[in-house]
């Protein structure tokens, strides 16, 4: 047993402990530092994955398969870790996306007077379930890894102890993560009644792909996997299973709305390649994806197609309807999803590495613009979109970046949103489904509705009116504008939102590694 | 000289204006207006040099000049491959010359945040120069996107009451045309077979494509460029964008960024699916009357100045798709010729409209008269200008309008008596502006008002000579246009 293999996420396990124990000896107004140890700590496993990347990934497997699905790769733990170039890829997404969200949280948290060591050791916890999630091809240890995940996410929505919402979101999002799980755990025993292993390898040679429920394929396993896509519908907030989400969203610290909407959709998602990617690419070539529309790939394909086309036009849609900005950039990743389960539909090589690079790319620019929301509640602007007003003359600064980050997420280039719709367009029309690209066209016309909302807001309205009329004062933010003197170190916010905007640009411009990474992450999964 | 990049620098030299405006403070307002009115200077003296430089120049692939090309995302085929044609190069001076020209206007006629609206204008150039020189797909698809960004916020920002309407409306129309347009060239790009992104060497290959795919693939990029034509019925965004852009943003818009439509058919629709252009001849042809007949009308029954202007150029732009349609020599050299003249004459009216408004505060031609009266200099101007657009002979417009007819004639006698007929309410709407806005009894609440100040005339007179200049010596501009117009002529004959 090399237990190299698994050294980032025992340094993140590690690292969680750490904060807990470390809070327990500091004083109140010290309790920052945890916020810094946890830093240390993603930073370290970020360096433990990008060795295992280069020492322990071959690339050349994933290389040489280019596509069709490897069976095994690094194995620890009696086969239930692997380490190959989409776990190890996924995994410095998640500890990227865990270091930004702590950036993002310090001083929120001491700002609002959020129990800070539980919250970083919270983060981190739900960090390693994601990790673990991805990094695994048994369906016993993606399951811990989800409720790992799960568990954390609870807790951390309900973190504002005195406010109401946030023990709403806490309670909401608990009763539909409980019952996604339910639906995942019965899905999963099904599918080991219809495969007989915990391999989700083992579904490659089980049948159930031919398509026909209870035809002549694998009926048991088809329909565990058809609960899976149920469950982990709930976990991707895909429309028909996204009612949880904007509650959450809205009610959740704004930091842990952040990584709610880019953490553990990353990872549900990482999930979903694993399990249904390479079944689904099966039954994409056997069927003939080529032949057109939905017809090659059977049952689960059209599942996909379906989800992915209500997903982003209901998502979408309702963004244009919300008042909190919140609540808007949650609808708004909820048509994100549907923009990504385009590339399961496509089940493709190509849809996949799509897949991939979207997410890397959608991580960036919705972090971003929470980073901008973060940034104006520490300074006591309130989460309404009319206090935006005027923005781009009282923080030129902070709307430019949103702007940047809005422009991405509409998928205008140079941005990396453009260059990740552009990857999934071109995955959908070389699998001959030209119409979900059309879909997914008009959604993103549909989206600009919405995100220009805010842009008119900070640049266009407010003009010739004095910058301080619409400052929070007059819908009530929570923190009154005196109180944006006594924050302290905004910096950190200011350093993650840097770090967001330049991997905006960064991911576009770098396209073409990211791509062949990604490609390369997909093709052996 | 054929190592200096040339038109990396015209793309570019905004852009760096654009980040030396953003570096300048914001209250140093004078040396705003001169550095950027330099750097959009420098695009127009390369142009001028290249201009200079071409017949010297060799052709390279695919005939093009100057051209520039590094591998950027190479595992899809993606490059950075720039160049010029006759199809592009005389829409590239334009596009320097007009970016210019909307700069100086806008010294003194734009008085607040002068430096972002700058710094827009010149990343919008960055974008436009992109589209006409860039020789790949997705180059061209970067560049064509983000002349929408700076467009929204340049109308939003400084344009007249409903700006912000206009903008979002735009915005949207453009962008849903240009992503149908994405898909289009996505299947162009796998169904050719290429591996690559590369313009010219898609259209060379393009044979392979299913007739019937084909037939879609036009279709979806057809409805890109139509929108930013724009085509009836996809040109209702038009008249509320150019009533509620200011003067120089009108000027862009009308003079530049609707010919990014036309160059889409002339540089990807045509060469590429000849067979489906020639499929879909009648219909363009129906359109481009539509449009001929249509705008002309509906500018006849505007109330406001602007509007009218607007609509005129629906009008003129039909004649661009008419000369398509029929295809001949003669009438894609004259569908060419009118991009240029349609550009500078339409420039020129928004610019002299701008002048007007500028004084009287006022663009409603019910409260105009007499300005021949109150501003003789800016009257005259306008006077010719609008000549100019009813396709007085001598002058460029006419030139264009009569390529096209006499192209059309061999076709389909029809098309032209229908075209001559909406050519006869433009020269009405025309004629009938000049007499109820510059003649007539002068209104006194207009007396002693100031007539076009030495900046203006600056402005006015390199776009009026080059009006003159082509209509008596079309020769300049053709020299450009017939070379590639032979090689449509024989791609759609070879179908």
């Amino acid at each position: 047993m090399d237990w190299s293999l698994v050294l980032p996420e025992l340094i993140v396990a590690g690292a969680g402990i750490g904060v807990l124990l470390l809070d327990l000896f500091l004083a109140p107004e010290k309790r920052r530092l945890t916020g810094y140890a946890s830093l240390a700590g993603l930073a370290a496993a970020m360096v433990a994955s990008l060795w295992l990347a280069v020492a322990k990934v071959d690339w050349s497997l994933a290389a040489g398969a280019d596509g069709s699905p490897v069976a095994a790769g690094f194995t620890a733990l009696g086969g239930m870790i692997a380490v190959d170039a989409f776990s190890v890829l996924t995994k410095l997404l998640f500890l990227a996306i865990g270091l930004v969200v702590v950036l993002l949280g310090v001083d929120f948290a001491e700002k609002r007077k959020l129990p800070v060591g539980e919250f970083f050791a919270l983060l981190l916890f739900a960090v390693l379930g994601m990790m673990l999630m991805a990094g695994s091809r048994d369906l016993i240890l993606i399951y811990l890894g989800l409720e790992t995940t799960a568990i954390s996410s609870y807790a951390l929505a309900g973190l504002l102890k005195d406010d109401l919402k946030s023990g709403e979101a806490a309670l909401k999002y608990f009763l539909t993560g409980a019952l996604a799980s339910a639906l995942i755990l019965f899905g999963m025993a099904l599918v080991f009644g219809g495969t007989g292993s915990t391999n989700v390898t083992a579904l490659l040679g089980a049948g159930v792909t031919t398509g026909q429920l209870g035809g002549a394929g694998n009926p048991i396993a088809l329909t565990g996997l058809v609960l899976l896509v149920a469950g982990f519908g709930f976990k991707l907030a895909a429309v028909p299973f996204h009612f949880w989400a904007p509650d959450a969203y809205e009610g959740a610290p704004t930091p842990v709305t952040a990584f709610f909407s880019v953490g553990p959709k990353a990872a549900a998602f990482a999930v979903v390649l694993r399990i249904f990617g390479p079944v689904l690419a099966l039954g994409g070539s056997a069927g003939g994806a080529g032949a057109g529309g939905l017809a090659g790939a059977g049952v689960l394909g059209v599942l996909f197609a379906v989800l992915a086309v209500v997903t982003m036009t209901v998502g979408n849609l309702t963004a244009l309807a919300q008042k909190n900005i919140k609540r808007m950039l949650a609808y708004s990743s909820i048509a994100h999803a549907g923009y990504l389960l385009v590339g399961l539909a496509v089940a493709t090589p190509r849809g996949f590495a799509a897949m991939v690079y979207y997410l890397l790319a959608y991580a960036a620019m919705n972090l971003g613009a929470f980073a901008v929301v973060i940034w104006l509640n520490n300074r006591g602007t309130g989460d309404e979109v009319s206090d935006y007003a005027g923005l781009g003359r009282r923080a030129p600064v902070a709307a430019l970046a949103m702007l940047v980050c809005f422009l991405s997420l509409i998928g205008i280039p140079p941005m990396a949103g453009f260059f990740g719709k552009f990857y999934l367009f071109a995955a959908a029309v070389e699998a001959n489904m030209a119409w979900l690209a059309v879909v997914m066209v008009i959604n993103s016309a549909i989206s600009v509705g919405y995100y220009y909302g805010v842009v008119r807001q900070m640049y266009l309205a407010g003009d010739g009116a004095p910058a301080e009329d619409h400052g929070g004062a007059e819908t009530g933010a929570p923190a009154p504008a005196e109180a944006a003197s006594t924050v302290k170190g905004t910096p950190l916010v200011g350093l993650a939102l840097g770090l967001a905007v330049v991997a905006v640009f960064a991911l576009g411009f770098l396209f073409e590694p990211l791509a062949r990474l990604a490609r390369l992450a997909a093709g052996g999964l | 000289m054929s190592g200096f990049p040339f038109l990396t620098l015209v793309v570019f030299a905004p852009l760096l204006g654009t980040l030396a405006l953003i570096m300048l403070p914001k209250a140093r307002v004078e040396s705003i207006r001169w550095a950027a009115a330099i750097f959009s200077a420098v695009p127009l003296v390369l142009t001028l040099v290249m201009w200079v430089l071409w017949g010297r120049t060799p052709a390279g692939a695919f005939g093009m000049k100057f051209a520039e090309s590094f591998s950027w995302i190479p595992s899809l085929g993606i490059s950075y491959s720039l160049g010029t044609d006759g199809i592009s190069f005389p829409l590239v001076v334009l596009t320097a010359l007009m970016t210019f020209v909307a700069v100086v206007a806008g010294w003194k006629m734009i008085a607040t945040k002068e430096r972002a609206f700058f710094a827009l204008l010149l990343l919008l150039e960055t974008g436009m120069m992109g589209v006409f020189l860039s020789l790949d797909y997705i180059l061209f698809y970067v560049f064509w996107e983000i002349v929408l960004v700076p467009m929204y916020f340049l109308i939003g920002i400084w344009g007249g009451p409903r700006r912000e309407y206009a903008a979002l409306k735009f915005f949207i129309y453009t962008l849903v045309g240009s992503v149908i347009m994405l898909i289009g060239i996505l299947a162009l790009y796998f169904l050719s077979g290429t591996g690559t992104f590369n313009i010219m060497e898609i259209a060379q290959a393009a044979g392979s494509i299913p007739v019937a795919a084909g037939r879609w693939i036009f279709v979806a990029l057809f409805l890109g460029f139509a929108v930013k034509v724009p085509v009836f019925p996809f040109h209702t965004w038009l008249p509320d964008a150019h009533v509620e852009a200011p003067t120089p943003i009108s000027v862009v818009l009308a003079a530049v960024l609707l010919k990014m439509g036309t160059y889409g058919f002339f540089r990807v629709s045509y060469p590429t699916l000849p067979g489906a252009a020639k499929y879909f001849a009648v219909a363009i042809a129906a359109l481009g009357l539509v449009n001929i007949i249509y705008g002309a009308l509906t500018a006849m029954a505007q109330k406001d100045l602007k509007k009218l202007v607007a609509y005129s150029s629906i009008s003129h732009m039909g004649f661009v798709l008419l000369g398509l349609a029929a295809g001949t020599q003669l009438a894609l050299s004259g569908a060419l010729f009118m991009n240029i003249s349609h550009g500078l004459i339409s420039g020129m009216l928004f610019l002299l409209v701008g002048a007007v408004y500028d004084r009287t505060h006022t663009r409603d031609i019910a409260k105009l008269s007499g300005v021949y009266v109150t501003l003789p200099v800016i009257a005259t101007i306008l006077a010719f200008s609008l000549f100019a657009n009813l396709g007085l002979p001598g002058l460029a417009g006419f030139v264009a309008e009569f390529f096209v007819l006499a192209g059309t004639f061999p076709v389909s006698v029809l098309w032209v008596v229908l075209a001559a007929l909406g050519m006869l309410v433009v020269a009405g709407f025309n004629l009938w502006v000049m007499q109820r806005v510059l003649m007539g009894e002068a209104k006194k609440e207009y007396a002693g008002l100031p007539d076009a100040t030495r900046l203006e005339i600056f402005t006015y007179a390199p776009v009026v000579a080059l009006i003159i200049a082509l209509g008596v010596a079309p020769g300049l501009l053709m020299r450009f246009l017939n070379g590639p117009a032979l090689e449509l002529v024989q791609r759609l004959g070879g179908m």
